[in-house]
């Protein structure tokens, strides 16, 4: 269990940039991830999540800003494996090594004890495929060991990297339960992915960025809340069923001779309405903005550059600062605001405990 | 610390690549052994017991040259397989501080090349010994040359490690570093160091393996290749030798810290 108190398992990220020459991979990152949750980090490829990730494990040395777990730079920690786990790339292994001696190789470095070993390859049902090579691992097994490999130190703290890539769908369910599993625990899991979908069922709290910067933090029924839903009525008597919805205050317009659209609504509510007027309905359909959506907004419509939602990924690298004349440059940076309407404010406290 | 260099050694124990380093190892020190025994007398080769005291030393240190050459590429595993194989991430997440590794590394490099060194010696003891006894030869002669010969034969195949180390920091490229060392050590410093003896008179005694022959005074001419003292003047006392051999590794080192090893790993 989590001996650390929940102040030790804060990950707080402050006016995070880093450079890599010209492009910048991280443009004054600002986000908090608190324990006891599951926390969604989420932008399309090359959002700069992972140069985030490996700023926050002091493999890679922030230009500026600050990333720190606990109040300090991982650099900093004691025996950081006892206090973060950290799952990177399914790649980290010697291929000649045999998965228990990885295990043995890390807790001899870290001073863990080795009963640990056991119990972790337990945990991610790698007991009987121990003392093979690595080598001849599949990719599901390669996460497994990494996932092994981070909670040797049963720590309070756990950041992974896409974890779910490589994983077939039952890999997929069996990650989301056990990371439910571990945050149940009290402790911090922060994941990134840049599938929203795959993650909404997982996830407690999401930050999302895009080329570097953040788009949306908070909870993430803060973020389902942003998403408007309207119902598609397909009705006989349209210009009843018009008068009848607008009675009860929705606002109605009508598309088709037959099919109405009213905004703003959900079907608990319209459907007692249509039922009690009696209005004949052939068919009722929410026609709601999904996560997905609303995550293809937030990560692609940044000022200037013309969104793509098809493919995310190849907006980036991000358009390039103007080297030369900036006046006549497209809006970049855009202005601070341009997120403004979410994320809402860090102290929220919705979501559930 | 202690914990860093016990894991280091973990590491190097548990990948095929030191293991190769020392069946090589052994391989060329049977050659030396078996050389040691081809004696010049009267201008022919003839295979007999080795008498004379240079002739002895060659004997006990039948695996110098094997340690010149294979030494310093357990330093460069050390260090460059974390590249190859992407199992620095792994490394620097449980030791974060860059410095304890390399120093760890440092380490475990040299522990590991004097282990080559001492298994060279066990097998001049379970081969040439009961060799020199079929030949005739004097047992007690050979182990009086052990005082003279071993210190420094231990010593080189350590700091050859660490030179390893260094120029594995260096260039972090595996393939490179070996192929870079060995051309090096076992072929373009003895050409430098006799060109530049024989046009300028100055001796390039400062030189990697200059300064192992050195430190390893009592073996003038070597049975695997390399180190030999053949083409040019006197060398450095030993302890200097020592020293500058030791400089080489360090230096490298502390430039490939400062270079590369500090550099983001992404």
């Amino acid at each position: 269990m989590v001996t650390a108190g929940p102040a030790e398992g804060t990950i707080e990220v402050h006016g995070l940039t880093k450079t890599f020459g010209p492009v910048t991979a991280v443009r004054g990152l600002d986000f908090t991830v608190e324990p006891g949750r599951i926390t969604g980090f989420l932008g399309p490829n090359g959002a700069g999540k992972t140069t985030t990730l490996r700023m926050l494990l002091g493999l890679v040395a922030p230009t500026s800003g600050t990333a720190t777990i606990g109040g300090r730079n991982y650099r900093e920690i004691a025996d950081p494996t006892r206090s973060v786990g950290a799952v990177l790339e399914a790649t980290s292994f010697h291929p000649s090594r045999r998965a228990r001696n990885h295990l043995k190789m890390v807790a001899m470095a870290a001073g863990i004890d080795g009963s640990r070993i056991d119990v972790v390859l337990d945990m991610v049902g790698l007991t009987a495929d121990a003392k093979r090579k690595v080598g001849g691992y599949s990719l599901g097994m390669r996460q497994r060991l990494e996932l092994a490999t981070a909670l040797l130190g049963d720590p309070a703290v756990l950041i992974l990297d896409e974890p779910s890539n490589g994983l077939d769908p039952q890999g997929i369910a069996w990650l989301r339960e056990f990371l439910r599993h571990l945050a149940g625990e009290g402790r911090t899991v922060l994941v990134s992915s840049h599938l929203l979908a795959e993650m909404s069922q997982t996830v407690d709290d999401v930050v999302i960025v895009s080329q570097g910067q953040l788009r949306a933090q908070g909870p993430l029924s803060s973020l389902v809340g942003q998403a408007q839903s309207s119902m598609r009525v397909r009705s006989p008597e349209t210009d009843r069923l018009v008068a009848v919805v607008r009675a009860a205050g929705f606002s109605p317009r009508q598309v088709a001779q037959d099919v109405v659209i009213v905004d703003a609504v959900g079907p608990e509510q319209l459907g007692p309405v249509l039922a009690t007027n009696q209005v004949v309905v052939y068919e009722l359909a929410q026609e709601s903005q999904n996560l997905e959506s609303i995550f293809l907004e937030l990560t692609t419509s940044l000022g200037g550059m013309p969104s793509v939602p098809t493919s995310p990924a190849d907006s980036w690298p991000p358009n390039p600062p103007a080297t030369g004349t900036g006046q006549a440059e497209p809006a970049w940076p855009p202005p601070p605001s341009s997120g403004a309407a979410w994320p809402p404010p860090p102290a929220s406290p919705g979501g559930p405990a | 610390m202690m914990r860093v260099i016990r894991a280091e050694l973990f590491k190097l124990r548990t990948t095929p690549g030191p293991w190769v380093v020392l069946i090589v190892t052994l391989v060329l020190t049977a050659l030396g052994i078996i050389t040691a025994f081809v004696i010049t007398i009267g201008g022919k080769g003839e295979f007999t017991a080795p008498v004379f005291t240079p002739q002895l030393r060659d004997l006990v240190g039948a695996g110098y040259g094997a340690g010149t050459v294979l030494a310093p590429i357990v330093g460069i595993l050390c260090i460059t397989t974390e590249y190859r194989q992407k199992v620095l991430t792994t490394t620097l997440l449980v030791t974060p501080r860059r410095e304890v590794v390399l120093f760890g590394k440092g380490v475990a490099s040299a522990v590991w090349g004097l282990f080559l060194a001492v298994a060279g010696l066990v097998l001049v003891a379970a081969m040439g010994i009961p060799l020199l006894v079929t030949q005739g030869g004097s047992v007690t002669a050979l182990l009086h040359q052990v005082g003279p010969v071993v210190p420094g034969l231990l010593g080189a195949y350590v700091l050859f490690a660490i030179f390893g180390l260094g120029i594995g920091t260096l260039l972090r490229n595996q393939v490179a570093a070996v192929i870079l060392t060995i051309v090096f050590v076992a072929i373009l410093e003895p050409i430098i160091v006799a060109l530049v003896h024989h046009l300028a008179h100055v001796d390039l005694n400062w030189l990697p393996s200059r300064s192992a022959a050195a430190l390893a005074g009592g073996l003038t001419h070597s049975a695997g290749g390399g180190g030999n003292n053949t083409g040019a003047g006197p060398l450095l006392s030993w302890w200097l030798g020592g020293l500058a051999l030791l400089g080489w590794g360090v230096g490298t080192a502390v430039i490939g810290y400062f270079t590369t090893f500090r550099r983001d790993v992404t």
